[in-house]
């Protein structure tokens, strides 16, 4: 008289616990960021003109001196023990740790309709990132999802790039649609 | 009055088939956003934004105001129906709601938030008409100085948002500023931040950074973390109340608007704060305090009428000044000036005839959304049996077709790519998304008011303060920035215990 | 030897339950319930949550016979589980329910009861709800 619960998941749960290091990483990141726009700041000519005393260069230079001061904040914060709660939301189940396989799956699928958009036209790159997305997501009805994939792209193709006038290419089957 | 005349005008224009087909659509997007987890309607607006760039803009508004209101009503269904609340402002609700829905009150409580929303929304909407005016009128006093001061106001205090610390709150609206700095200088005509690249002359545009950082953010959260648990959902008939229950909830319904409409339209209110403070009024105030906390009707109605009323509410400063209060009404602003209209003192003059038609639909889209909430809110449940590979294939579907429609170049999906990386960074480490959002919503303006500021002044600093109301709003600025401090240091030390 | 019963909270599910219980006695072996899902969506009714549970839990211990529940989630369908729980354990029988559907409803979402009947290596018993 037993029960028992198989949750078939990815990874062990790998919750962070005191100092989330990984923060760090974010602290880098402000701090690359403002050095980019401190330097496309003053790289940029200063012009001033009687209708405009500031410059362009002002409000690049000022944010990226915040950028800097705030990283170092946010190092402070992190090194005392600060971290900020990994957003939870309806469908999130943050005890598991992260499925990098399902997001690089999804990033693929996402960058091959970026790239053959143009190429193929959206009816084929729209199917494609819809049946990949599935795919990634976990949905093996392959064939349904083809169908299903194939049906939302012609349908948005018809009535918003040929019905609204909404730039989408139609590529390789263009005279064909 | 005048402005009676106006909306009446407005009512007559909205009554035409394809107005209020397009109604109908956004109440009918906009409930089932609200009822399906991982989708808001800040997000759905951003995300048909292009599409509708065929539309009349009048058209475009109508379906997008339905999708506002339409949110509030689907959110309150999730939340009585199922073990976990949707949207922030649905929280409140799920407390007694939910455990109504359990007691086998689940018709009830579905009710009283559908008739409290519409109740709210009408009355809130009722106010709008009243107040926008008086608020034009004093908005067109506003020079450029009161402008930058009031929006700095705005970036402050949405940087502390509930539940995340002020640090990442600024760490959020700062990346946000740096986004909208992409572009070239209007002022001067000098590119910032292109790196060279000629497509980013235009700046990032604002659809792309708002599906970006919403819809393809969210995407891959919870590609990452995807639940597989399903959740246990509480059956339900038709929604009716009793008139016991009728009794109970019409009192609560005016004072969660009273408390709605105010804090909908200050900056950075939101519908957290009013709904709370619904919930903790009704308990106070109840006949019925035992049922608190086990499903107490009063519970349920006020916070929905809050809701609903601030959403309302957030309109105001947003119509009449220009101003966004929460992530809806900063895409909605984005949505305006992509049509090349500029909300605030002379959307009045310039399009009085768009503007009461928005107002007219938001009453019968209202109304609309009593109609199909009513009776329907079981059907809506059903919605949640859809697959989540569906559903978040769609989003990225929609999401890639308007980033790429937005100026048909591809590298627009690769910003939205690199948006949503970063979308997916800030949910990892809990940097609140809004103030993001209106940093690169605002930030180019409030630029642009600074430096006018200045230009009058010829460059000296006291160039930003110029009338009375830059005077109040930079009190109220170094009071919310140093209240913290003088909390800490000064009012915690007097009461420790001797 | 085990029963194993593919139970889902609705009536079908109880018919295969009851059905499922009959035959663990008259064979003297024991009952293993099975519940699963996939997890894609965010409500499915075909889960059996923590009160459907207890509910069997009760029922089977007042009986007496000796059972196990086992809820498999994240996996594949039903039916794929069912049959791989059926080859991995020493499973000789698999009840299940059968719900009346129309031929278009087949067509779309295919049939489950016919890839365990067709999957399984043993005995298959399906019964319909109790009308």
């Amino acid at each position: 008289m037993s029960s028992q619960v198989d949750e078939r998941s990815v990874e062990d749960a790998r919750p962070p616990q005191g100092k989330d290091r990984a923060q760090y990483g974010m602290c880098a990141f402000l701090v690359l960021v403002g050095i980019a726009v401190i330097v496309d700041g003053l790289g940029i000519p200063h012009i001033t003109s009687s209708t405009d005393p500031v410059g362009p260069r002002a409000v690049p230079v000022i944010l990226g001196a915040l950028l800097l001061l705030v990283a170092v904040a946010y190092a402070v914060d992190v090194a005392r023990g600060g971290h900020g709660e990994p957003e939870a939301g309806e469908d999130v189940d943050l005890s598991q740790g992260t499925d990098w396989r399902t997001v690089l799956l999804l990033i693929g699928a996402f960058v091959v309709n970026a790239v053959l958009i143009e190429r193929l036209g959206w009816v084929i790159s729209g199917a494609l990132l819809f049946w990949g997305t599935a795919f990634a997501l976990g949905n093996r009805h392959y064939v349904r999802n083809l169908l299903i994939a194939v049906t939302m792209s012609l349908t948005t193709f018809y009535a918003f790039a040929i019905g609204l006038g909404v730039n989408l290419p139609a590529g390789v089957l263009q005279g064909i649609l | 009055m005048d402005n009676l005349n106006n909306l009446m005008q407005g009512f007559e224009d909205v009554v035409a088939p394809m107005n209020l087909l397009l109604a109908l659509i956004g109440v009918l997007v906009g409930t089932a956003v609200g009822v399906l987890p991982g989708i808001g309607p800040a997000m759905t607006v951003a995300l048909l934004l292009p599409i509708t760039y065929g539309m009349e803009p009048v058209q475009a508004f109508i379906m997008f105001a339905g999708i506002f209101y339409g949110g509030m009503y689907g959110g309150s269904t999730t939340s009585i129906l199922l073990n976990t609340p949707g949207e922030s402002s649905s929280v409140v609700t799920a407390i007694e709601g939910n455990k109504m829905a359990k007691a086998g009150r689940a018709a009830q409580a579905l009710a009283t938030a559908a008739i409290g929303s519409f109740v709210a929304g009408t009355i809130g909407t009722l106010l709008l008409v009243l107040v926008t005016p008086v608020v034009v009128d004093f908005a067109v006093s506003l020079g450029a100085p009161d402008y930058f001061a009031l929006m700095l106001l705005s970036f402050i205090a949405v940087t502390s948002v509930l539940g995340a610390s002020r640090i990442r709150g600024v760490i959020s609206l700062l990346l946000g500023l740096t986004i909208g700095l992409v572009g070239i200088d209007t002022v001067s005509g000098q590119q910032r931040l292109t790196l060279g690249v000629p497509q980013l002359a235009d700046g990032i545009d604002v659809v792309v950074v708002a599906v970006g950082i919403f819809a393809v953010g969210e995407a891959l959260w919870v590609a990452a973390h995807l639940r597989r648990r399903p959740v246990e959902i509480i059956p339900v008939g038709r929604p009716w109340m009793g008139r016991k229950d009728w009794k109970r909830s019409w009192k609560p319904w005016l004072r969660g608007t009273a408390f709605g409409f105010p804090f909908g339209a200050l900056p950075a209110g939101g519908a957290e704060i009013p709904t709370f403070l619904s919930y903790a009024t009704e308990k106070r105030l109840t006949k019925h305090p035992e049922e608190f906390g086990k499903g107490a009707i009063e519970g349920v109605a006020g916070p929905e009428a809050a809701n609903n009323a601030s959403a309302a509410g957030t309109l105001v400063p947003m119509l009449a000044i220009g101003l966004p209060t929460n992530a809806t009404a900063a895409v909605m602003l984005a949505a305006f000036q992509s049509y090349g209209i500029q909300p605030g003192p002379l959307l009045f003059e310039r399009e009085a005839s768009l503007v009461w038609v928005l107002i007219a639909s938001l009453f019968i889209g209202n109304l609309m959304l009593l109609l199909l909430n009513l009776p329907l809110a079981p059907a809506w449940a059903k919605l949640l049996q859809i697959p989540r590979p569906y559903l978040y294939a769609g989003i990225l579907f929609f999401a890639s077709m308007g980033a790429y429609a937005v100026n048909a170049q591809p590298l627009d999906l690769f910003l939205l790519l690199t948006l949503g990386l970063l979308g997916f960074a800030m949910r990892r480490f809990g940097l609140p998304v809004l103030p993001l959002i209106i940093g690169a919503i605002l930030g180019p303006r409030a630029e642009l008011q600074g430096r006018r500021s200045l230009q009058l002044s010829g460059g000296e600093l006291s160039g930003l303060i110029g009338g009375p109301v830059s005077y109040a709003v930079y009190a109220v600025i170094v009071v919310v920035l140093v209240w913290p401090l003088v909390r800490r240091f000064v009012v915690r030390p007097r009461t420790s215990p001797a | 030897m085990t029963v194993l019963v593919g139970y889902v909270p609705s009536p079908e599910g109880e018919a295969a339950l009851r059905a499922g219980i009959d035959e663990a006695r008259l064979r003297g072996e024991k009952l293993l319930v099975v519940n699963t899902s996939r997890g894609d969506a965010y409500v499915d009714p075909r889960f059996a949550q923590e009160p459907d549970l207890a509910h069997v839990r009760e029922d089977l211990a007042a009986l007496g016979i000796e059972f196990d529940i086992r809820q498999v989630l994240g996996g594949g369908d039903a039916a794929e589980e069912i049959v791989e729980l059926a080859e991995k354990l020493d499973v000789s029988l698999v009840v299940i329910g059968l719900r009346r559907r129309s031929a278009v409803g087949k067509l779309i979402t295919g049939s489950a009861a016919q890839q365990i009947l067709l999957g399984t290596d043993c005995p298959v018993l399906a019964v319909k709800a109790a009308v």
